[in-house]
């Protein structure tokens, strides 16, 4: 077979693969990483990439304009190498972190102009409700010097001296530290720091270093979605978040969804890649936080993770396959605390790695993060939380109970799948207004930049105005002729939200028919999980007194348009607490207290999981609500369009 | 002695009119109402049905393609001219209601869409009962033609049809304007069947004016599917779900005459028995099974079949059990 050499730029490398192999998968053979939200299927149009040297052969597509195809721009997924190539991965197609700055964070979570009651600045009311004791602690320790009357061995006198301040019966300490004990203790004078892990019940002393660092003490809490990963870097001694980053999963281009991915895991070298796609991810986020902060790796002790049980599996390296299987049991919901070097995770070569346990296959630790941090289990009425994620996962139940099921969604509300969709960062189209008479567009965005694309809150805006506007009707078909804005394509009718001229990239960002099919599949896929749990409870939606709504893009949500596109219960505003990120908020709860750790194991354990897949109702749950706002209006009594 | 138990119903399908008479500023001899029922097919101690099924003899305005035998020697004398055809079967089976399929606008054939007006103008003179119009099923040729039906036939109160959740703005706007109702059609699926009454009526078609036809099956060939998709419908009716309580309109002779065991001749099944027997009979059996399921309009062929099922409800509202 004849071979080619490909190098991309701007990352300047270069690898050896064989004619007729797309672009895409050679720039995964080489590492490189181009975006593909559709996981190479040609129909996301993400991968852009520029062509300056050699020939590709590529399938037509309408993602590429003229204009686009004129300047060699081609989809990597579609065009195969002919011979030694030169591509350039223009911007938008690279892998950006986000990275969210506190103030920004702050003003997110704030909700902006969502009429609901704010949660984040509570949230550290919930913290406290946790005794501080992070999963790594540093302890300073003055030894006295062993003498004639005080014989005993180095590590029982590091143990006496540890338990002269904790309460700690049972220690353990690996082999590596005991050999370098005798030698530490003694260079540094008997003054060493001693990191201690809570692994499983008991404690270990994960690391002795000479001198004082006990105020160099770093976590970071993780939430791996399916589609999109927040990295959060913690000062474990003051609980102070020093960085927040959040990008795309870089397994998306195997697959959208947790199901494809899975099955992506059992082809050669699958799980491989799959397991180090994420990891990766992590490893470059923590790098890029302790740069910005000055903080030496070795004083990270410990990271603790929250995702689905698909990402825990991946991130573990722990084959996925037995989840999609009936009876759809994984290989392990509660993962031993396990040391991060095991799992890929550069920290410290001694720290720790911990998972939030997971209910089942579909309802993970992220939903568990979720709920510890809502303290559903603590409310006496009766709460929802819904995770509008690409898993859609849901959790009804209050201090006695508690249910949840996974509707599956998909990506569209976190900006992926959908023409022009993007996550909630620098760009995004987050609110919109239409005008119903002369249907112009007033829309802002995140940082008030030019436009990029549009985000979960953008779409959910856009949906519901431009059906107050008619400009769609019920069942999301175009229905406005004759206007500039409106054009065909090669995926129904669009609409134009912003021209060109005024956009980022120049190019004319749109919604079309078959986005607004997306999202409405979307909608219909949580409302109709929301409703079967509900309605399998022998409850009504007018039973929930609050409704915690979470998820990557619900950093903004109009929750009155949420309604009126049929994605939320028709009740009242103030039943709806907007939390953000709780997923994330919950790993960084556990990272901090040894409390909520356990609190979480018990929430694992207690969550009943209901699966959506069997229930028969639920396919006609699900079709009843492909309609805005939903095909039966008397559940929507207050939605008038 | 077990005590009957009976269901109080407090929802009731939608009433809908068709035909105009003089008085009302059309030209037909009388008016036909559908609907109105509180209770579920013949379960009078219920509810009240004021309103008997009725059945609508279906004629082209061409020389039908596939009409098996059977029904060639009940109309092959008028086929020549559409609106003998008309004549024949208001004033020799003496039908109430006429349903035309104007299938000589199909692509295929492309009749004259002046020839095809002209049709429609004649047949308003020369028959006067009510009118159901209904297209060729293509969509780009019915959204021209049909509106144009709608206007030359304004204020006649026709029942025009049929929309479709993907194809339903341009013909609606059309009876809008000109007082006429709808066919609603969807392919056996509730959610679509409501979800095209709300489109509908967003557009300002009152639902007195939007008539469902949910798409049947004939004996043997999915009419179980469709009669449990009707009963739902009319349940939600009857509880209530004002959206979705309009009168069915059935096409049943459309289905049953496709049924191999309708139309295959005696020669070719000797056991099977004559077809001039058994054909009307699958037709009628057919419309009974969708008349217990809540049919208001049968949209028919053959006029034994007819006679036979209109003494079938004849029978089922004099013995009012």
């Amino acid at each position: 077979m004849e071979k080619f050499k490909v190098t991309f730029y701007p990352d300047n490398k270069t690898i050896e693969v064989e004619k007729g192999k797309t672009i895409l998968s050679a720039a995964i053979s080489a590492g490189v990483y181009i975006n593909s939200s559709c996981g190479g299927e040609g129909v996301c149009g993400r991968c852009k990439v520029i062509l300056k040297k050699g020939t590709v052969l590529s399938q037509p597509t309408g993602r590429l304009s003229l204009e686009e195809r004129r300047h060699n721009i081609y989809l990597a997924c579609l065009a195969t190498i002919q011979s030694d190539l030169e591509v350039e991965i223009p911007e938008e197609s690279r892998l950006i972190f986000e990275k969210l700055s506190p103030e920004e964070l702050g003003l997110r979570l704030k909700g902006l102009y969502a009429e609901v009651e704010e949660v984040e600045s509570s949230m550290s009311i919930l913290e406290n409700v946790f005794i501080h004791s992070p999963l790594a602690t540093k302890l300073y320790l003055e030894l006295p010097p062993p003498d004639l009357n005080d014989k005993i061995s180095d590590l029982e006198r590091l143990y006496r001296e540890i338990r002269k301040r904790h309460q700690i019966p049972i220690m353990q300490t690996g082999l590596a530290n005991i050999r370098r004990l005798g030698e530490v203790l003694r260079s540094s004078n008997w003054k060493v720091t001693v990191t201690l892990g809570k692994r499983n019940g008991t404690v270990e002393v994960v690391l002795i270093e000479p001198g004082n660092t006990s105020k160099r003490n770093y976590g970071f809490a993780f939430d791996i979605g399916t589609t999109t990963i927040y990295g959060q870097l913690i000062d474990l001694n003051t609980k102070r978040i020093l960085s927040t980053k959040v990008t795309y999963n870089k397994q998306a281009v195997f697959g959208p969804d947790v199901i494809t991915r899975i099955i992506y895991a059992q082809e050669e070298d699958g799980l491989e890649k799959l397991h180090h796609a994420v990891v990766d991810v992590m490893n470059e986020m923590i790098q890029e936080c302790i740069r910005e902060h000055s903080i030496d790796l070795n004083d990270v002790s410990c990271v603790l993770c929250a995702g689905n049980t698909t990402m825990i599996h991946l991130l573990l390296k722990i084959d996925p396959s037995y989840i999609r299987r009936e009876p759809y049991v994984p290989t392990a919901n509660f993962v031993p605390t396990i040391r991060a070097a095991e799992a890929g995770i550069k920290i410290n070569p001694r720290g720790l790695l911990s998972c939030i346990p997971g209910v089942s296959s579909y309802v993970g630790g992220d939903t568990v993060a979720g709920v510890l941090s809502c303290g559903i289990e603590r409310e006496k009425d009766l709460s929802l939380l819904i995770d509008i994620g690409t898993n859609g996962e849901v959790v009804l139940g209050n201090r006695d109970f508690l249910i949840s099921c996974a509707a599956s969604a998909g990506p569209a509300f976190e900006g992926s799948g959908v023409s022009c969709g993007m996550r909630a960062s620098s760009g995004a189209i987050q609110k919109v207004k239409v005008n119903p008479l002369n249907y112009e567009v007033k829309f802002s965005t995140i940082g008030d930049t030019k436009p990029k694309g549009i985000c979960g809150s953008g779409y959910i805006d856009i949906i519901a105005e431009m059906l107050k506007a008619k400009i769609i009707d019920k069942a999301g078909k175009i229905i406005l002729k004759d206007h500039f804005r409106i054009r065909d394509s090669d995926y129904g009718k669009e609409f134009v939200i912003a021209f060109g001229n005024s956009t980022l990239s120049g190019q004319d960002i749109i919604i079309n028919e078959s986005d607004i099919e997306n999202i409405k599949r979307a909608k219909a896929a949580i409302f109709a999980g929301v409703s079967i749990l509900i309605r399998h409870m022998g409850f009504d939606f007018e039973d929930i007194k609050k409704i915690f709504i979470a998820g990557g893009f619900g950093n903004y949500l109009d929750i009155e348009n949420a309604k009126l596109i049929g994605l939320l219960p028709d009740l009242e505003n103030t039943r709806y607490i907007f939390v953000g990120n709780s997923s994330l908020a919950g790993a960084r709860q556990v990272l901090l207290s040894y409390e909520a750790m356990k609190k979480a194991g018990e929430l694992a354990s207690k969550i009943t999981y209901f699966e959506l897949s069997v229930e028969p109702s639920y396919m006609e749950e699900y079709m009843a609500a492909l309609f805005f706002p939903h095909t039966d209006s008397l559940r929507f009594p207050n939605i008038k369009i | 002695m077990i005590k009957e138990y009976l269901e109080n119903w407090t929802g009731l399908v939608n009433t809908v009119k068709i035909g105009a008479t003089p008085q009302e500023g059309g030209t037909r001899r009388k008016t036909i109402t559908v609907g109105g029922e509180k209770t579920l097919a013949f379960l009078f101690k219920e509810g009240h049905l004021p309103n008997k099924p009725v059945i609508a003899y279906e004629i082209w305005d061409i020389k039908p393609i596939d009409w098996p035998e059977e029904l060639t020697n009940y109309y092959s004398d008028v086929w020549s001219d559409p609106l003998d055809w008309a004549e024949k079967v208001a004033n020799v089976y003496k039908a109430d209601l006429l349903c035309v399929r104007l299938m000589g606008i199909h692509p295929e054939i492309n009749r004259d869409i002046d020839y095809e007006l002209n049709f429609i103008k004649n047949l308003l003179k020369r028959v006067n009962l009510p009118l159901i119009i209904v297209g060729c099923g293509d969509d780009e040729k019915d959204n021209t033609v049909l509106p144009l039906c709608s206007q030359i036939t304004k204020n006649e109160r026709c029942l025009i049809g049929e929309v479709t959740q993907d194809n339903y703005k341009i013909l609606t706007a059309a009876v809008l304007a000109d007082g006429h109702n709808i066919i609603a059609q969807s392919p056996i699926d509730i959610n679509i069947a409501k979800q095209l009454n709300i489109l509908i009526s967003d557009m300002g078609l009152s639902f007195d004016r939007i008539v469902i036809n949910p798409t049947v099956g004939a004996l043997g060939y999915g009419l179980e599917y469709t009669y449990s998709i009707m009963e739902r419908l009319r349940l939600a009716a009857l509880n209530q779900d004002k959206v979705i309580s309009s009168p069915f309109i059935c096409f049943v002779g459309q289905e049953s005459w496709r049924a191999k065991e309708a139309k295959a001749r005696q020669d070719e099944f000797y056991s099977w028995g004559k077809e001039s027997r058994r054909g009307p009979l699958w037709e009628m059996i057919t419309a009974v099974s969708l008349v217990l399921a809540g049919a208001d309009i049968l949209v028919m062929r053959h006029p034994k079949a007819i006679e036979k099922i209109k003494e079938y409800i004849e029978l089922m509202f004099k013995n009012n059990f």
